[in-house]
This record gives structure tokens, sequence and C-alpha cells, in this order.
């Protein structure tokens, strides 16, 4: 980039602002959400949704609890690995990124709390797990569709607290976890890949 | 027109590298000093010079760090350099619309 002339008109102006435009939308695209630990939650849940329905089919009802400890304990230690490597390894750190940051685990620790910690204390019961691990999924895409400017991503976020009413609603686990299963497939699987695939692109 | 109808530029900002460095400092936190030559598209001496122009001015801080046994340089934006960065896009904005009228 070779220096500029002190004398100053529109054209130069118009190329000046034409820069910072460009300086930022690069730094946007290298720094894009990489869907990498959605896609990787997004498997885990669904092997632990495949074990929940092995293990209900053998009628070994007293592992399902450790199925998803498990699961949330291998995620946990993938997540925070994954982070520290990032924050190591990222040339940059953008605000949106740091936002990002705190609402994953803002969010993580909710999961955390509603899955396991308070119905493990017996704050409520069982069934209502799913109604609640679907309203802080709501308000996990919302946000993100928020802070990335993607609209699907709000109504994924919608959809998941339209599904937590509605899930409230049924008083069989097998219903609510038929909603669920399909809540996770439409608004968390499909948005993730997509993400991951967005992602890709921006790189190429 | 004359030319005191335009808002004066910050001499230190109106280069090209300084002010690409700038608008790639004003939207993160931080970042390394090989990502800002990358896109910036400039060499390593060029760049350190234009980083020490903007530091001397107190528009970043520069941190050099080592990460494992490499040397790391990064640059974040210091709120002098945000207000300076504000003060320089209004000017630029003035000379737009002063030829507009």
């Amino acid at each position: 980039m070779p220096e500029k002339e002190d004398d100053m008109d529109e054209m130069q102006a118009r190329e000046e602002i034409q820069l910072i435009k460009n300086m930022l939308e690069k730094t946007r695209k290298a720094t894009a959400e990489s869907g990498t630990l959605f896609v990787v939650w997004g498997v885990l849940i669904a092997l632990a949704l495949v074990g929940n329905y092995v293990l209900v089919y053998f009628k070994k009802y007293d592992w399902e609890w450790l199925n998803w400890v498990a699961v949330t304990i291998v995620g946990w230690v993938y997540s925070v690995i994954y982070g520290i490597r990032r924050e190591r390894k990222d040339p940059t750190r953008t605000y949106i990124q740091m936002a990002a940051r705190h609402l994953y685990i803002a969010c993580g620790t909710g999961f955390l709390l509603v899955g396991i910690a308070l119905p493990g204390l017996g704050v409520y019961s069982y069934e209502a797990i799913v109604v609640l691990i679907a309203a802080v999924s709501g308000i996990l895409f919302f946000v993100m569709g928020g802070i990335y400017e993607w609209p699907f991503l709000k109504w994924a976020g919608l959809l998941w607290w339209a599904g937590a009413v509605g899930m409230s609603f049924l008083k069989r686990i097998e219903n609510r976890m038929l909603i669920f299963t399909v809540l996770f497939i439409a608004c968390y699987l499909v948005p993730s890949f997509i993400l991951r695939s967005r992602y890709k692109k921006a790189k190429a | 027109m004359t030319a005191d109808r335009f808002e004066s530029l910050d001499p230190i900002i109106h280069s090209q590298i300084r002010l690409a460095v700038l608008s790639i400092l004003i939207s993160v936190k931080r970042a390394d000093f090989n990502y800002l030559k990358r896109e910036t598209g400039t060499t390593d001496g060029n760049l350190s010079t234009h980083l020490t122009k903007l530091e001397e001015v107190g528009y970043i801080l520069v941190k050099k760090s080592f990460q494992g046994r490499k040397p790391l340089t990064t640059c974040s934006l210091t709120e002098k350099g945000r207000a300076a960065f504000t003060r320089y896009l209004k000017a630029l904005e003035s000379y737009i619309s002063v030829e507009k009228k």
C-alpha cells in the first residue's frame, strides 16, 4: 500500500472509507464462527439420545443418568481444551467472539444446571428436563442469531421456546422426547451444519 | 468551496497502512503482527515503522510476549486511538457530504 498525499478530495475520501469497509469485512470473515463446538456437541447429544433409547429399550433405567453425565463430561472437557487452543492460536480476538464465548459458557452452565444438577438435587422431576433444556437452547440460538446477524438462528431460538411451551402440555415423557428430538434435528443439528458450511465457504 | 469547510484529517491516521491497521483494530480486542501484516499486504519492516508511529502517539498498545518459544507481538487499540479513529471517520464524511452540497 503506497503512502497517500496530504491533499484530499471526495474521491480519496471515498477510497479511504472503502478501505475501512474492506478491512472490517476481512476481519469479519477471518473471525467467523467455525461451528466446530456445535457439531461436536450435536454428535455427542445424538449419541446420548440413541444411548438413552437403547437403555430404555433394555429397561436399564438406572443407567440413563450415567449416559448423560458421560456425554456432558466429554463435551465440557473437549470444549475447554478447544477454547484454550483457539485462544492461543487465533491471530485476533474480536468483541463478537468474546460475546459469543460468554454466551456459550453461560448456556453451557445453564444446561449443566437444568439438565443434571437441579434435577439431581430433587428441585424438579426428570420429566421437566427436556422442557428446560429447550428453554435454554432458545436463549442460545436467539442471542447467537443477534450476535452473528443471522435471522435463521433467531427463528431456531423462537422454535425452541415454542417447543418448550408445547412440551409442557404433554404429560408423557416419550412424547416430550419425540418433540425434543425433532427440535434437536431441525433447530440444532441443521443450523450447526449450516454454520460449519458457511465458515468453510468464508475461509475458502 | 474553501478548505476550511472540511474537517482537518489527523496526519497520523492519514496513511493507508496506518488507516488499515486501525480499521482492523477497531473491531477486535487484539490482533497479532502476522495477521496485520497479511491483511495490510505490507512487509515486516514497513509495518513495524507504522506500528511504532501509532504507538508513539498512544493510539495503539503493542505487547511483546512469547508463545512457546516463538515471539508474539499483539496490538490493541487504546481509548485515545478509538476516539481519533472516530474523529477521522467524521472528517472523511465531511469531505463527502460537503462535496454533495
